[in-house]
């Protein structure tokens, strides 16, 4: 883990407004904590500790060179960003149901929701067939260039 | 199906067709239509180049921004629907639309018409009334794996007086009412889609031209009372212009907000 990686969880924690973040995998456990109405803080990170098997009066190992399962994971999950900057919105309407709810199916080019800027009402489409598995903004709320706004488990 | 187009319309198309440029050819023409976005938007989609345009007398399904409604009875209205493709113009381009139909109506009937931000066309009277609607703009676009493909701009105006739904009254007006006589909607039209390809050709070029074409237009950009919506809760204040980008800036206390989306509420 690079202290990119750790920069990116804690935008991740800012974003989704998330009290507590915790990693653990072989060789590492991350933990991050948000006291209240503080931004985020890195509490505790043991970032070479060994597994306790391996404990010895040996220098620790190395950390792992990078990918593990949290990246296997991103290749399977395609991350929808925002292409503008703008007003996030789920529905067509107020009071209309969601463009797309979590779990739902999607196809390639389906509506997903939309950003406007200017009164430029911008529908962004999926670029995979999938299911959505995560849905990061809340409707009406306003969204950065690159933000995350879906994310899509893809089928091929 | 479409429709032949209304003699006074062909007139006015065939007298401007030199200034607009692509705008206008081709256009489709429906006595009514459910929504001309939705038309453009489809034809868009198969592929319809730069300008095509679709013109309606009435919609069914007429609406403005996320889904509002936007009325549109027989006989009362222009609407039209543009289909662009200049991806350069695309960030300036609801500013744009704004300045083409307010200069278009400007040129067509002599109505110092003004902008209210991003692109409402109103009359402004003298204070303390309110700025009475005459024309808006609903821009809609898609985006996908291959990023911003086309921008339909929608314009709806108020050619005659209507019987407006009560709560609308004392906030729209039509060209009719402020001229005092019937609008020649043919020229309407036609000076609008003029308007659009200046603007339009202005806008590749860089953004400077319609940036201040559109403060000239838009006195209310400086000075007015404003309040809009943030995550946490209501803000106001008094707007102090627009950035290059566009965006709204509006002084609070001692700070300028930026604002580029969403509603804002003129006080």
């Amino acid at each position: 883990m690079e202290f990119d990686d750790i920069e990116r969880i804690l935008e991740l924690m800012r974003q989704h407004d998330l009290a507590e973040f915790e990693l653990e995998r072989e060789g590492l456990k991350l933990r991050v904590r948000k006291g209240p109405g503080q931004p985020p803080a890195v509490a505790a990170i043991p970032l070479t500790m060994p597994a306790p098997l391996h404990q010895s009066a040996l220098p620790a190992p190395a950390p792992p060179p990078a990918p593990p399962a949290a990246d296997q994971e991103s290749v399977e999950l395609a991350v929808v960003k925002s292409p503008i900057v703008g007003t996030f919105y789920r529905a067509p309407e107020p009071g209309a149901p969601p463009f797309v709810e979590i779990g739902d199916r999607v196809k390639k080019d389906q509506v997903l929701c939309i950003i406007e800027a200017m009164k430029l009402m911008n529908e962004i489409t999926s670029e995979y067939d999938g299911e959505i598995v995560s849905a990061y903004v809340e409707n009406g709320k306003p969204v950065q260039y690159g933000e995350r706004l879906f994310a899509i488990k893809t089928t091929d | 199906m479409t429709e032949p187009l209304p003699s006074d319309m062909a007139a006015a198309l065939a007298a401007t067709a030199r200034r607009r440029g692509p705008f206008g050819d081709p256009l489709y023409y429906f006595s009514e239509t459910s929504s001309t976005n939705d038309v453009a938007g489809g034809l868009a989609e198969r592929g319809a180049p730069e300008g095509t345009t679709v013109v309606a007398a009435a919609q069914t399904a007429g609406r403005g921004r996320l889904g509002r409604e936007w009325f549109s009875p027989p006989g009362a209205g222009l609407y039209v629907s543009v289909v662009c493709r200049d991806l350069v113009a695309a960030p300036l381009l609801t500013l744009a639309g704004g300045v083409a139909v307010a200069d278009g109506i400007r040129t067509a009937t002599g109505l110092p018409v003004q902008i209210k931000w991003p692109n409402d066309v109103v009359i402004q009277p003298a204070a303390p009334a309110r700025a009475r609607k005459l024309a808006g703009i609903l821009a809609e676009a898609s985006s996908g794996a291959e990023g911003l493909q086309y921008v339909v701009l929608g314009f709806g105006i108020n050619l005659r007086h209507a019987a407006y739904p009560f709560a609308l009254t004392d906030r729209a007006t039509s060209i009719e009412a402020e001229l005092g006589r019937p609008p020649d909607g043919g020229a309407v039209l036609a000076e609008t889609l003029a308007a659009l390809a200046g603007a339009i050709a202005q806008l590749s070029e860089g953004p400077a031209v319609i940036l201040e074409r559109w403060r000239a237009l838009a006195p209310s950009a400086h000075g007015g009372r404003v309040e809009w919506d943030t995550p946490s809760g209501t803000e106001s204040g008094t707007t102090a212009g627009i950035g290059d980008d566009g965006a709204l800036l509006v002084r609070t206390g001692d700070r300028v907000e930026r604002i580029m989306s969403g509603e804002v509420q003129w006080k």
